[in-house]
Order: C-alpha cells, then structure tokens, then sequence
C-alpha cells in the first residue's frame, strides 16, 4: 500500500479520538500542492531536468541556494504573526545565481529560453534593488561562490565578472500555499502533543497516589489489613520488576537505546501484558482498590503508546512530503525542516538519527513523549515500590540487612561483609576507596534505612536475620566480629 | 562437599550470560562453577584488534574479599603480560575491591590491551622492545595477533 492510502487508512481508524485527527498532517492536500508547484515551475520554463542541471553544477556541498526566501526561512514566516506586517514580501521564491549581463545563470547548459526569462528577471531585480534589502543575505552565497570560482574555476573567473551576478528570485505561489498548509498542523501537533503529555502526566499523578495507598504497609492498627498490605506489595513489586525489566517505551541501554519506536513499543507492551497474564498478579491481588490501580496502570501505557502512534504517523507523513517536495520541485524543503527544530524543540530530541539511520528511535514528536512520560511513570509511579536490587549489599549481592553505612559515601553494606572485611584487614571501602572500614563498629548501623527495609522488605528481612543468627552462632568463637555481635542483640526484630 | 556457591557468583553469572559485554565472554566449568573460560576480543585501533584471546579465571573461596585469579591462555606480546600470561594489573592485585566484579576485572584486561604500560613491566624483554623500537614492538604484536589469536575454524 502507498503511504498516503495507508496514512489515511490509520487516521480513520477508531483507535484515534476524533479530536486529534484536526491536527493531522494534510498528506493528500500536500501532495496535489506540489504538483501545482512542479506546473508552476515549468510555466517559466524551469522543468525539473532544467532545475536538476542547475543544481548539479552546482557543488552539492553548498548547492544553489535554491532555496526559497531569506536563507529559507521565508517558508514558514510567511505564517508567523511576526511577520505578519510584510506577508506579501515572504512568498517563496527560487533563487537563482545569474550574471545580470549576460543573463548566464553561470551555467551553459541551461536551455536558451529560460535563460532568456532569468536575464528579463535579473534585470527587473536590478531595477527593484533599491526597494528590496535582501543585501545581507546576498552577500553570503557570493562570497562562497566567489571562493569556489577562484579555486576550481579560474578560466571562467575572468570572462565572468561576478560583481555583475545576482540573485534572481522567482516567487513561487504554490510552494507557499505549501508550507501554508504544513507548518499550522505543527503548531497543531505540538499543542496536542503539550495537552496530552499534560493529560497523562495527571493521571501518572494521581495513579501513583492509588499505588502509593494500595502498597504502603500498615505497621499499627487491624493486623489483618497489615497482612493484605504486605502481601499486595509483593505483587506490586513483581508487576513493576517486570515493567522494569524491559521498559515499553524507553530503552536505558542495549543497542537501541533511547526512545523506542511505536512498533517495538506496542510489541513490548503486549509482551508484558501476556507476562502480567500469565502470572495471574491482578486475580491475587486483595483488594478491589488494588486491582483498579492495576488496571489504570495497564490503561495508562495503552494511552501513552497512542499518543506516540498519532505523533509518529504524522512525523513520518511529514518527512515524506518534504522528501516528495525536495525530489520533485528541487527546492530545499529539509532547510524547513531545520527550522522548525528550532521553533518546536521537542521535535529535536530525535535529531538527525531519525531521518538519516535507519527506524531506532521514533519520529518527531514521538520521541519526545516516550523520554518525558516514561521518566515521570518511573519516578511517580515505579519509585513507590522499592525493588530490592537497590537495597543489595556491594559485596555479598544480598539484601544488606543489618545495613551499615562507614560515613564516607552513600552506600550501605550487610553487617557480615563488614565483618569479613575487618578480619581480613581490608581498610579501604570497596566502593569510594576510602580508609573506612576499620573504624566501623555499632554506631555504624544505618537505622534508617533498616527501618526502610523492615518495611518494604519484611520476607527479606526475615530470611536474612535467619541467615545471620546462624552465621553468628557458627562465629561464636569471638574475634574481630564480637563487638558487633553485641550490638546485634540490642536490636528488637520487629518482624518477628 | 563444596561450600554451597554464594549468591553473588550465581548473580553475576547471571548477569555475564543476560547482560553480555561486548567483546568479552565467560563461561563458567559445568562441574566448577568457579572456574571460567574466558574469550577477551583485542580492542579495535590497537595492535591486538582482530585477536580473540583465552583465558582462564578462578574465583577464590574467599572471593570477593581476594580477587579473581587469572591469566592468559592465548600467547600475547604484550609488556604487562608474562610468558605464563599473568598478567600486571593494579585492580588484581592491591587495587582490588570487593565492590568489583568479574565483567569490570575483564574490561580492565581489555583496556590493558588497548594501553600497554612499558613503564611497569612484568615481561622485562618485551617491556625493553618497547621502550627501544616501539613500532617493532607494535610489529611483533601484530604478528603474534595473528599467529596465535586468530579464531579457530
């Protein structure tokens, strides 16, 4: 199927509300544009061999400048309120380096007759020069053309003065209905883009006050609800370690990370869906608050993948219509392109990778909407779960209960590696190098952060202070660890 | 009877088979769950780019506290490494941590390869060439790249 069939086939698709289709790129409108633009262009007699001579003469480096308007930006502003006061002066114009003289566009190889029309228009240019200031952006192209000519094209130099070359500018009224059409569903585009991101925003908010309420353990009060909570919390925390595992819309690594396109993210996202099925997490779960939540969870990615889907449909229409424009009018519709990066940052974040290699990250606005909403599910939603690999001790990869912490960075280890480091007479800390570990003793013992753990990790806990009452009986016969044993007892284990 | 393996070798050799490094792998022995063969690929832009080389790693009983013993299967012209293939390196022996690891030890080794230090060298002779007749000893290394840490067919 043709692009622009199944461009059309998608939108009208009822996946889409019916209030973003407005803002969908214009494809079939743009196409017929430049076809009105190709008939305009060979009205004066520049088909698009005649315009594809010109441009190869031309090194491709820094051809022609072909491009319409004031460095190309003439494309857009004849749309930008700004500019507005002087609307007439923006239309976009092909222009064209020619020899007011002799009407040579400095090229032989043009056809008599256009070079016939470009030496009237040189010379209507001349005579509206006063009128016109587009000097400052004449002086540009000269100059490089000029150094170009001295190097490559010495013989030519002489039989062409170039202080007589001008800038011919053919105004072209379709390629303005053009961009006309294209750049207001931007703005378009980018305003859905800013009220959904809005949108899902809110809801990852209060979504994660639901998760927060449904998982935060209950420590006083009714045991019973304690014990429904703690469970709960176990399934959270699975259902988000796998979400982790394998992130739906935003790789941290591996070789495509970044932004993930539509397509692996809703083939991401129906893995996990079979994942959380399989498991059958949502039946465990206890309470009717806790399965909603889950379900607003599920909902929320759908969401989110949708809002991509829209965005990147109409970044890759749009990418194809200025291809289709820069291939059969010859004019620079990428310089447009260029711009607009700059008036919508968002469409950066893809920067070049996206149209020269290759399909990794998404298009457009796309790809923005996959960082920014895959960050706040992470911190708003995700955090309020804590996984346990954050709590692992740098040494031994378990919990590190009885956490202490050496006072000279932020990590915490189990009590026992601790030990273990002290009988073999290691004085530096494993992680920031410090000479630490030999002052450590009781004092040491993150209370905090077991209290964190207690809570969070209550089965863990647990099975870890077994771990370690054996491990302390089988040292009873004292040495370096004796001290801390001591303090080990002064501690009341809650979990129990 | 062993010791039952302690968490931390079952995680990281998790890790190593899910998480792979480029251009290094270690397999652990299926009746020593200690012991590793390890491929370490030449790193590119050096003299040993196009090399894979063999190596053999052991955890020690008291690993993490002591670092991972290990040398050099693969012949290697290189002035930190010996004709045994130990190797000179700061992270195995007092620089070691307990808070490295097995994959960080084997990108060490790697970039050890990519930076070899005739400043502090453990192969005398090769560490001389070095210093005398850099671009033969680069030769040489090249050379022996070739002859011995070619992939087998």
């Amino acid at each position: 199927m043709k692009f622009g069939q199944e461009f059309q086939k998608a939108l009208a698709s009822t996946e889409f509300p019916e209030e973003w289709r407005g803002s969908a790129i214009d494809y079939k409108h743009l196409k017929k544009c430049i076809k009105k633009i190709n008939t305009e262009l060979e009205s004066i007699g520049l088909d698009g061999e005649t315009l594809h001579h010109l441009s190869e003469w031309m090194s491709p480096a820094d051809s022609i400048q072909t491009v319409a308007g004031q460095d190309g930006k003439g494309y857009y502003s004849a749309a930008t309120p700004s500019l507005a006061a002087v609307p007439e002066e923006f239309t976009p114009q092909l222009r064209i380096l020619v020899d007011s003289k002799t009407g040579t566009p400095l090229d032989a190889t043009l056809a008599p007759e256009t070079r016939e029309s470009l030496q009237k228009l040189a010379k209507h240019e001349m005579a509206a020069a006063g009128r016109r200031e587009h000097v400052g952006s004449v002086k540009r192209p000269l100059d490089r053309l000029r150094r170009r000519t001295a190097t490559e094209d010495t013989a030519r130099k002489q039989s062409v003065s170039l202080e007589d070359a001008r800038w011919v500018q053919v105004p072209l009224a379709s390629a303005k209905d053009f961009f006309e059409l294209l750049e207001p569903k931007l703005q378009e585009l980018e305003t859905l883009r800013e009220a959904e991101t809005a949108k899902l925003e809110e809801e990852i908010f209060d979504l994660g006050e639901a998760v927060e309420n449904v998982v935060e353990p209950v420590r006083e009060g009714f045991e019973a609800r304690r014990e429904v909570s703690y469970r709960d919390l176990y399934f959270w925390r699975e259902m988000f370690r796998l979400y982790m595992e394998k992130p739906i819309f935003y790789s941290e690594h591996g070789p495509n990370g970044g932004a993930l396109t539509f397509k692996e993210a809703h083939s991401r996202l129906e893995d996990y869906d079979m994942r959380i099925r399989s498991t059958g997490l949502l039946e465990k779960m206890r309470t009717p608050e806790a399965r909603q939540a889950a379900k607003r969870f599920l909902d929320l990615n759908v969401d989110i993948l949708k809002i991509m889907h829209f965005q990147e449909m109409n970044a890759r229409a749009m990418t194809k219509i200025l291809k289709k424009f820069d291939k059969q009018t010859r004019l620079e519709g990428r310089a447009f392109l260029r711009n607009l990066r700059t008036q919508y940052p968002a469409l950066l974040t893809n920067g070049r990778t996206g149209t020269g290699g290759g399909s990794t990250s998404p298009g457009g606005f796309a790809s923005s909407i996959a960082r920014d909403l895959n960050a706040e599910l992470a911190t708003k939603v995700l955090g309020i779960v804590p996984q346990v690999e954050d709590w692992n001790c740098p040494v031994c990869y378990a919990m590190a209960w009885r956490p202490v912490n050496l006072g000279c960075c932020t990590s915490v280890f189990c009590i026992n590696c601790i030990i273990k480091l002290q009988e073999e007479g290691v004085e530096r800390c494993p992680v920031c190098d410090k000479e630490t570990v030999l002052q450590a003793n009781g004092r040491n013992i993150d209370f905090e952060a077991m209290d964190f753990m207690e809570k969070y990790f209550p089965l863990e806990a647990k099975k870890r202070q077994k771990f370690h009452d054996r491990a302390a009986k089988m040292a009873e016969r004292g040495g370096g660890g004796g001290k801390h044993e001591e303090e080990k007892e002064k501690i009341p284990c809650r979990t129990m | 009877m062993a010791a039952p393996l302690p968490k931390r070798i079952i995680k990281e050799t998790e890790r190593l088979q899910n998480e792979p490094v480029p251009g290094i792998s270690a397999l652990p022995h299926d009746d020593n769950a200690r012991y590793f063969d390890v491929m370490v690929e030449g790193p590119g832009g050096s003299c040993y780019e196009g090399g894979v080389f063999n190596l053999e790693l052991f955890l020690p009983d008291d690993y993490p506290m002591t670092a991972p013993k290990i040398r050099f299967l693969t012949r290697i012209y290189h002035p930190n490494i010996d004709r045994l293939g130990r190797i000179c390196l700061d992270v195995l022996k007092n620089n070691w941590s307990p808070a490295l690891q097995i994959r960080t030890i084997l990108l060490s080794i790697q970039a050890l390869l990519g930076a070899p230090n005739p400043e502090d060298p453990l192969n005398e002779a090769v560490a001389k060439q070095w210093k005398e007749n850099q671009a033969e000893a680069i030769k040489t290394a090249r050379e022996w790249t070739a002859l011995y840490a070619t992939a087998k067919k």
